[in-house]
């Protein structure tokens, strides 16, 4: 499969990155000569540099035979004429495009029946906005991940210090008479992922993993010593089209929000489109600001500026101060394994947003959503079980799955079934694996079918 | 760096080469001759060695290598196929007697160099004489690309390697993954070997024969296991097959991929190639009326003997049918040039190679140019694509660094007391893999009386040439070592 990314940002790198370790055939293209060397260096993938908007350069990159065309750069024009161009000169090639203005969010649509024909247009900014969403909503999360249209989720939770859990094995989880024990899909401990058994023991430190249905999560979220605490006030920082957007949305709900944003103009604009929230004109990292707007009694404090030195400083500035929780937006992914170490817990980051988003779209056979984790040592794919995959009518404990794969759930119609080795996958469910990175070509093996889906 | 990784990719070429020794022993079991015992001890030790290493330095995880671990494994790679491929001639001891005399042979092999330390060469067994041809097809194309070739789990490491044993001023891949085109250039390489294979057994040469010739043209190595070379055989039809697969060996192997993609105009189109064969044709031209009367009456063996010795020696085969040695001093000097200007880049010849030279000259009209116009803006083109900065800068660097290697080592060679025509012939004929220089070590004549450090001192230049001199000199750079 031949895939064509145009931009060696941050997206097109780990993009790039993924499918060449899955052994695809990948050309990026990017006008900046840095960039694309910064790809070729460290990525097995062809290179050319130029504008990826021109059609001369298309054509050299291969786009005639290219599957799929990934329109990635910053700019959102130079993404949709990419796209333009490749639909003229090969009409047959998938187009995927990231447009991230606002005014494009009613128009994905039209943009895919019309002009360009984009078959897909993404937008992280959006997918971000449902993150910090998720975030604020499942207590102790770092994580969170949703399947089945949000039916199931994915979650991820920090056992610290002191965490009742610590050095207790799976197997001897402290549940509830009559519940089912919590599937633990994965680890990950001093930076390196781990497949669990019913043997090992949880440690402080840990970041575990696990799937749950979204009525039995907060009991499961008990298990690990999380408990609800109601979200009544927020404080954003950073009034940037992700701030406002998530302004927007928590303007919807009993919530008191404050935004705090630098730039002036800026701020009037903010205070035009939204109704209930305090728009305030400041620093996010000035500590006056912050006593004098209450900082101690926040329940989430959200940083969101462009500038994520800033966001990173803010957070550690306002979880000082005795705000409850903080979610931080980081865009470097070079930034992530430094993390936990200065005490930041939650982040999300468009970029990532974007590549899953891309991921889920490029996968063989019927895969409905893909979720990388854990700088994307792994990933978790919900798929439909097809009649010709080999997963299908068999106990799971007798399918020879390739390591480092786990079956973490099981949807059938209604219902969600938290698999054992006893349980048999019909036809037609949709099932959500977890899969480390090196076994990812070998799940799509399994569950592919002739035909390509996209 | 990463010291475990790094000695066990070499383990695993280490076994490889051990078990291409097979290919030489089938050889001396059909002819029965004494080369059996020695070749089998070798493949032995070599194996072993090599599973040693591979075992002993194994990691589960492959990580990522970075430049400097590819160039580490590059060049300890081929000086260690260096010493394992000597095994089979040390161990049969006659004219390889000394160590450094087999190992002086088979870096010769591996560096497409084909200098060699024999006299007599038909005195030596069949099975070593293939396994001195069999290396020279190995390392033409390269052991390393070859490895990548095959080895799946080479991966994103495969890159740096193939840069490192490949280098070339403006590198192309010529298909996203670096595994793909690793077997791509194989392929045609093997294609276009199995064609001479057939055009020279046509001819009437014995397979044998065919099969040693064809592993030393298309490396452009020009071991031969007649002691006159192709000069043995004294037929137009094989000089003719020789010269034009000389040539096609002597051009970039991506061409010869579009060429047989059917991009027939593949060879007219790329600028490099035009100059290339341009250039070889102005020289065989100038060389022939140079030689016409003064050493060959006809004209016709003038043209057939200067073109054939032009091809020979531009393309860095080194295959002789005339001794150019007795040749006018205007034509041993254009000889000595073509030592220097070597094949094109992405070919198997050695040299400076012709994209570099025409880079240069066009960066020498860049400053005369600015001289006339201060203000003026010039970008350098090839073919009209625009030459970046980098590329320039380490086009010039090599340039200048193999001046200056060729200047220290023949200064160090003369003070070995060899004489200084012998001197310069025989380091840029190492330098750029050539096979005979001028001088006592012309096409007549051999390496076997070299001093003993000017043996080692040039199979270091022939390891220099061969990887394009950075890869191997960054080894005695300290700052490599540096933490």
């Amino acid at each position: 499969m031949k895939i064509v990314i145009v931009g060696a940002g941050e997206v097109g790198f780990h993009i790039a990155s993924h499918l060449a370790h899955e052994n695809k055939d990948v050309v990026v293209i990017d006008s900046d000569a840095d960039a694309i060397r910064r790809v070729s260096d460290s990525i097995d993938v062809q290179v050319l540099n130029g504008s990826g908007s021109s059609p001369v350069v298309l054509e050299e990159a291969g786009i005639k035979d290219a599957e799929i065309l990934l329109a990635v750069t910053n700019s959102d024009e130079t993404n949709l004429v990419a796209c333009l161009v490749s639909s003229i000169i090969s009409p047959s090639t998938k187009k995927l495009a990231r447009v991230r203005h606002a005014d494009f969010d009613d128009y994905h649509d039209t943009f895919r029946d019309y002009a360009p024909n984009i078959d897909t247009l993404i937008n992280p900014e959006i997918e971000v906005v449902k993150t910090i969403d998720r975030l604020m909503s499942v207590p102790g999360a770092v994580d969170v991940g949703e399947f089945a249209d949000g039916r199931v989720k994915f979650v991820g939770v920090n056992i610290e210090k002191g965490n009742r859990l610590d050095g207790v094995r799976l197997s001897e989880l402290p549940i509830r008479k009559g519940e089912q024990r919590p599937l633990i899909a994965a680890v990950v401990r001093e930076e390196e992922l781990i497949i669990p058994s019913g043997k090992d023991r949880l440690k402080a430190g840990d970041l575990v993993y696990f799937i749950s249905e979204e009525d039995k999560l907060l009991n499961t979220l008990a298990v690990f010593d999380k408990h609800v605490e109601p979200i009544r006030r927020v404080l954003i920082v950073g009034g940037g089209r992700i701030g406002f957007r998530l302004a927007t949305l928590l303007d919807e709900k009993p919530i008191q929000t404050k935004i705090i944003e630098k730039d002036p103009d800026r701020c009037l604009f903010l205070a035009e489109q939204l109704n209930k929230a305090v728009v305030l004109s400041g620093d996010g990292s000035d500590q006056g600001l912050l006593a004098e707007e209450n900082i101690q009694d926040m329940d989430v404090v959200v940083t969101l500026t462009d500038d994520e030195e800033t966001n990173i400083l803010a957070s550690l500035l306002a979880k000082r101060m005795g705000a409850r929780k903080t979610i931080t937006q980081i865009s470097k992914f070079s930034y992530f394994p430094l993390l936990t170490a200065i005490g930041i817990e939650q982040v999300v980051s468009p970029r990532l947003s974007a590549v899953n988003s891309i991921l889920q779209h490029i996968r063989r056979g019927k895969v409905l959503s893909a979720i990388s984790i854990k700088g994307e040592q792994a990933e978790v794919l919900e798929a439909v079980a097809l009649e010709t995959s080999e997963i299908v009518g068999k106990p799971l404990k007798s399918i020879s799955l390739p390591e480092g794969v786990l079956v973490t759930g099981i949807m059938r119609k209604d219902k969600v079934i938290i698999p054992t080795g006893e349980s048999v996958i019909t036809p037609g469910d949709r099932i959500i694996i977890f899969a480390g990175r090196q076994a990812i070509p070998k799940i799509e093996k399994i569950l592919a079918v002739k035909l390509e889906y996209f | 760096m990463n010291w475990r990784y790094i000695l066990s990719v070499v383990g695993i070429l280490i076994l490889f080469l051990g078990l291409a020794m097979i290919f030489p022993l089938f050889w001396g079991l059909y002819y029965g001759d004494q080369s059996v015992i020695p070749l089998l001890k070798s493949m032995g030790i070599t194996i072993i060695s090599g599973f040693i290493f591979f075992i002993s330095f194994r990691r589960s995880k492959v990580e990522l290598i970075r430049k400097r671990e590819g160039m580490a494994i590059v060049a300890i790679g081929w000086t260690a196929a260096g010493l394992f491929g000597a095994l089979p001639f040390y161990l049969s001891g006659g004219e390889f007697g000394s160590f450094v005399n087999a190992f002086f042979e088979s870096v010769s092999g591996f560096t497409t160099t084909g200098s060699s330390i024999l006299t007599d060469i038909e005195a030596v067994s069949r099975g070593l004489l293939f396994w001195r041809s069999l290396i020279q097809w190995l390392g033409g194309m390269g052991i390393i690309v070859l490895s990548v070739a095959i080895l799946p789990f080479l991966g994103v490491g495969g890159m740096q390697l193939y840069k490192a044993e490949v280098p070339s001023p403006v590198p192309d891949k010529l298909k996203p993954r670096i595994r793909d085109t690793a077997m791509i250039l194989w392929k045609v390489y093997a294609l276009i070997s199995l064609a001479e294979l057939i055009l020279l057994m046509v001819g009437g040469m014995s397979f044998f024969d065919s099969l040693c010739h064809t592993f030393t043209t298309m490396p452009t190595g020009g071991f031969s296991p007649k002691s006159a070379s192709i000069a043995h055989y004294d037929s137009v039809y094989f000089d003719t097959i020789f010269i034009f697969f000389m040539l096609l060996a002597g051009l970039n192997f991506s061409l010869h991929y579009q060429f047989l993609k059917g991009n027939t105009l593949a060879f007219w189109r790329d600028p490099e190639c035009r100059v290339f064969i341009g250039t070889v044709l102005v020289l065989m031209l100038v060389v022939t009326f140079n030689t016409y009367g003064q050493v060959y009456e006809k004209i016709g063996s003038a043209f057939r003997y200067s073109s054939f010795q032009v091809m020979s020696i531009i393309t860095t085969t080194g295959y002789a049918t005339a001794d150019y040695g007795q040749w006018p001093a205007m034509s041993q000097f254009i000889l000595l040039l073509c030592m220097f200007f070597g094949a094109s880049a992405g070919s198997t010849g050695g040299g400076m190679k012709c994209l570099r030279i025409m880079l240069c000259f066009k960066h020498c009209y860049k400053e005369l140019f600015s001289l006339i116009h201060p203000r003026g803006v010039m970008q350098i083109k090839i073919g009209g694509k625009p030459v970046s900065d980098d590329v320039m800068r380490s086009v010039l660097g090599f340039l200048a660094l193999y001046i200056g290697l060729f200047a220290f080592s023949t200064v160090v060679l003369s003070g070995m007391g060899v004489d200084l025509m012998t001197s310069i012939g025989a380091v840029a004929a190492t330098l750029g893999n050539i096979g005979p220089g001028l001088g006592l070590v012309g096409p007549v004549n051999n390496y076997a009386h070299m001093p003993y450090l000017g043996k080692w001192l040039l199979s270091w230049c022939m390891l220099l040439g061969r990887l394009e001199i950075f890869t191997v000199i960054i080894l005695i750079v300290p700052e490599f070592w540096r933490k």
